[in-house]
């Protein structure tokens, strides 16, 4: 009872820069947060994929491993290539990084905990996302380096070939909602979750998804055995990071999406204080899925980058627009 | 073909792969030519990990010269071991014991099955499946264990010495073998499961980087990439050696040399040096393992070659003697070195992932290359 | 498929002096001398002959170095061995048209004796960085350089030859 005062307390505040610092001080620490849990998972389950423990050594089975990673690449310097673009190379980390906070302001937690819900709450984080391809590509010119480049060709080519697969998918279910507001999305499934209804449009943007966040089978900007690092190959120190957390908290974005999207965010069987407690769901569905990635990237061996556009153009197009068609007449039948 | 002069109608730039580059196993360079992501014109460039090998040869007795031979290709030490061995025992006329000789035959093909394991696991990791290379490994580390267990060392071995091994097997080793023998027919099917019917995999590597029976004579290759083309030309076969003949095993071929025979032709090869070392464990003969030498023995004057099958193809000594204990000339051939120069007819016009598998398929050793 | 005999009617008909070797004791089939002039038409025979190219090396001995070159058989068991003395200028003719694999091989040994092959499209230094293109490490000083015959297989003059000349210098 005490809380639910405490939060209502909270709620009545007059002064909207105290909620915009609490806001932007909880997305921050939640991206860091999310990258060094996901971070830490992701090498926890390739040691299990793999029959090895993993990181053992710092912490009880490791779990401070990414910490002292942090850390330590905190305190390494950060070269700047000589013949390298250097206002661009220290331009892209921070690009690929302060977008991915801004995402946070649509997604829809719980039934309140929100930041805006934007009526182009859709649109918006797409937008934001799709910022990311600006910044490998400007990471890959201003490191004047071959590879770097390649990396970033490839990243742009792959993310324009993707994005529309993923919005054709997404825009079939809006379709369905009539509308671009998160929240607006996620309370429209509440008999049914759009995965039941959807179940091609969601494949279609899981594996797009994939793609976007450039992991593998479709890691194809940084596949390591070609472009050794791609267009991070120059960073060092804490702009490498950068470039690490934007790309786990675009994962959780991706995540974040289709479970929005398609399976029902925050809904599931009631808590106590459920337009609260409903995050406990959501952040469950979110990992469930990011499980999922982990499981795909650590199974399956990399696809040619040719094989990857003819993937996108001549499969996932075709079939995101055959299911958009019909999921028109249906709606409007 | 001439390096640094581009072509000059074409909008074409360099790139460098390597020394240092994590596909090319070590520091090899090949610089390429490229427009886009195709490659023009791959030149390779060896000679990072030159240590003069052949020199030392001919400045040590035969007999020091035999740790050496293990550093030449770290991956086949063993056969490397034998085929010196070999040869000594050629020029000499000394005959190892046959208990010896079936010593051989096992701890060589169990260095094929490991070395073969290594680059299975490492040609998953240029298609950039990180996972398989983890269960290679683990196998691979069951045969250092049991050759940990005879030899003494891990990786570069020296056990074999003219007119035998240096020290007998024993039950145990025999009992370890049998289990491992067990172990990996086991895996085999996971290995299927896993990799050869995944369908990334075949896509990957399916009619990539064909290999000809004509390009494979006209360059000298060996070893499975030759087999893959469908020759099953296999020293252990064609020009035997040791106790070979007396054990039944097939020699796998492939159909159309891309890098999917190659692998199969590989993975198959496990499975017959399985087949060899079951064989020979069943009747490995009882007596010594080591016959006396005399402690400086002079070669005869003449020259010799001796030819084994090493894991990636014919490695063959050649030693010219003027009749003292010190070689006068000391060739060493070792079957990389024709395998990598055919990469630049392999790979013209290709795209860079698929050289990455090209490279990959050959299974270079760089040591081994620039000796 | 040509029978073995007709293999060694042809190489003497390059002409080159061809011994049979006990393959037991010295591990090759056919021990043939050619003239630097030659070589071509030796590779070019045994390309016909669908050989293969196992490696081209050389041999310091006096009065000059001697080229070896090994050839083996895919389909049966037939290792032949080459020789040949370079001329007096130090240069050998290529073969790296006729087998491809002898490109690089060739290039070794020019960086190992110092051996310039004629006609070789690109006779850089392999092995060697560039710097060090003219240490020739494989050639030996002074009197350590041993005569032909004294690294000879000393049976030589054995086996069915029908040539005359066996045992001495090939490049008089």
């Amino acid at each position: 009872m005490g809380q639910a005062i405490f939060m209502e307390t909270v709620n009545s505040l007059p002064p909207e820069l105290i909620r915009i610092v609490v806001t932007a001080l909880v997305i921050i620490a939640f991206v860091f947060l999310n990258s060094l849990i996901l971070g830490y998972l992701e090498r926890k389950f390739a040691g299990w994929f793999q029959l090895r423990p993993g990181p053992m050594e710092v912490g009880p089975h490791g779990i401070f491993q990414l910490i002292v990673d942090g850390v330590k690449l905190l305190g390494k310097q950060f070269i700047i290539p000589k013949e390298a673009n250097a206002p661009l190379f220290r331009l892209a980390p921070l690009l690929a990084f302060i977008p991915v906070g801004m995402s946070f302001i649509v997604v829809p937690f719980s039934s309140k905990l929100q930041v805006r819900d934007l009526d182009v709450g859709l649109i918006f984080i797409l937008a934001i996302m799709a910022l990311n391809a600006v910044a490998i590509l400007i990471a890959g010119w201003g490191s004047n380096n071959k590879y770097s480049l390649f990396g970033a060709i490839r990243a742009v080519a792959q993310n324009v070939a993707y994005e529309i697969p993923m919005l054709l998918s997404l825009l079939s279910v809006v379709l369905m909602t009539n509308t671009f507001s998160m929240r607006g999305i996620v309370l429209a499934q509440s008999p049914v979750w759009h995965v039941i209804l959807q179940p091609v449009a969601f494949l279609i943007y899981f594996i797009a998804g994939m793609a976007e966040t450039h992991r593998a089978p479709f890691d194809l900007p940084e596949a390591e055995s070609e472009l050794t690092a791609g267009f991070h190959t120059e960073f060092s120190g804490i702009c490498f990071s950068f470039f690490f957390i934007a790309e786990y908290t675009n994962m959780f974005f991706v995540c974040a999406i289709a479970v929005i999207l398609f399976l029902g965010g925050w809904s599931g069987p009631p808590l106590p204080y459920m337009e609260y407690t409903g995050i406990i769901w959501f952040l469950l569905k979110v990992y469930a899925l990011l499980f999922i990635l982990i499981w795909v990237r650590w199974s399956f061996p990399r696809v040619r980058f040719d094989q990857l556009l003819n993937f996108c153009w001549k499969y996932l197009i075709p079939f995101s627009l055959v299911n958009l068609l019909v999921t028109a007449v249906i709606v409007k039948l | 073909m001439t390096l640094g002069t581009k072509n000059q109608d074409r909008h074409s730039f360099y790139l460098n792969m390597g020394p240092q580059h994590p596909s090319t196993h070590g520091v090899l360079r090949v610089l390429l030519e490229m427009e886009g992501e195709y490659i023009l014109e791959p030149e390779p460039v060896i000679g990072y990990g030159h240590r003069m090998q052949e020199k030392i040869g001919e400045s040590l007795t035969w007999n020091a010269f035999m740790p050496n031979t293990a550093r030449i290709d770290y991956l086949s030490a063993l056969m490397y071991n034998h085929g010196y061995v070999g040869l000594i025992e050629r020029m000499t006329g000394i005959e190892a014991p046959r208990r010896a000789e079936y010593i051989r035959v096992i701890t060589s093909e169990l260095n094929r099955i490991a070395s073969h394991l290594l680059w299975l696991g490492a040609f998953l990791l240029d298609l950039g499946a990180f996972t398989p290379i983890m269960y290679t490994f683990d196998d691979r580390e069951q045969i250092l264990d049991i050759l940990e267990d005879v030899t003494g060392s891990r990786l570069t071995y020296c056990y074999y010495r003219v007119g035998g091994v240096s020290r007998d097997v024993d039950g145990t080793f025999v009992e370890g073998t049998r289990a491992f023998i067990r172990r990996l027919r086991s895996r085999f099917p996971m290995y299927d499961d896993l990799v050869t019917n995944n369908i990334i995999f075949i896509k990957r590597v399916k009619d990539i980087a064909q290999f000809t029976p004509d390009m494979a004579m006209r360059y000298g290759a060996t070893g499975p990439i030759l087999r893959s083309t469908g020759i099953g030309y296999d020293i252990r076969r064609n020009e035997p050696y040791s106790v070979y003949p007396e054990f039944d095993f097939d020699i796998p071929v492939g159909t159309t040399g891309d890098c999917m025979d190659v692998y199969l032709v590989r993975v198959r090869e496990m499975e017959q040096s399985l087949r060899i070392i079951e064989q020979a464990l069943d009747s490995l003969p009882e007596g010594p393992c080591m016959t006396k030498v005399p402690r400086r023995l002079k070669l005869p004057q003449g020259d010799a070659s001796f030819s084994v099958e090493a894991a990636r193809g014919e490695l063959s000594y050649y030693l010219v003697s003027d009749g003292s204990d010190v070689p006068y000339r000391l060739k060493i051939r070792p079957p990389s070195f024709s395998n990598l120069s055919l990469l630049p007819e392999l790979c013209r016009n290709m795209l860079l992932s698929d050289l990455v598998m090209a490279l990959g398929a050959l299974d270079l050793v760089i040591p081994e290359i620039d000796r | 498929m040509t029978t073995p005999n007709k293999l060694i009617n042809d190489l003497r008909n390059l002409p080159a002096t061809v011994h049979e070797v006990d393959y037991r004791q010295w591990g090759y089939h056919l021990d043939v001398l050619l003239e630097a002039g030659r070589v071509r038409g030796f590779a070019g025979m045994l390309r016909a002959h669908r050989f293969y190219l196992v490696f081209v090396s050389a041999v310091h001995t006096a009065p000059a170095i001697e080229i070896i070159y090994q050839f083996a058989c895919y389909s049966r068991q037939c290792r032949i061995l080459g020789r040949a003395a370079v001329t007096d200028n130090g240069t050998m003719p290529t073969i790296s048209d006729i087998y491809d694999g002898a490109n690089w091989h060739e290039r070794e040994t020019r960086d190992m004796f110092g051996v310039l092959f004629t006609g070789h499209p690109y006779l850089e230094p392999l092995l060697l960085p560039e710097e060090e293109a003219d240490r020739k490490p494989l050639l030996k000083n002074g009197s350590a350089v041993k005569a032909a015959d004294r690294i000879r297989r000393p049976n030589q003059a054995g086996i069915g030859t029908a040539e005359p000349h066996q045992g001495q210098e090939r490049d008089q």
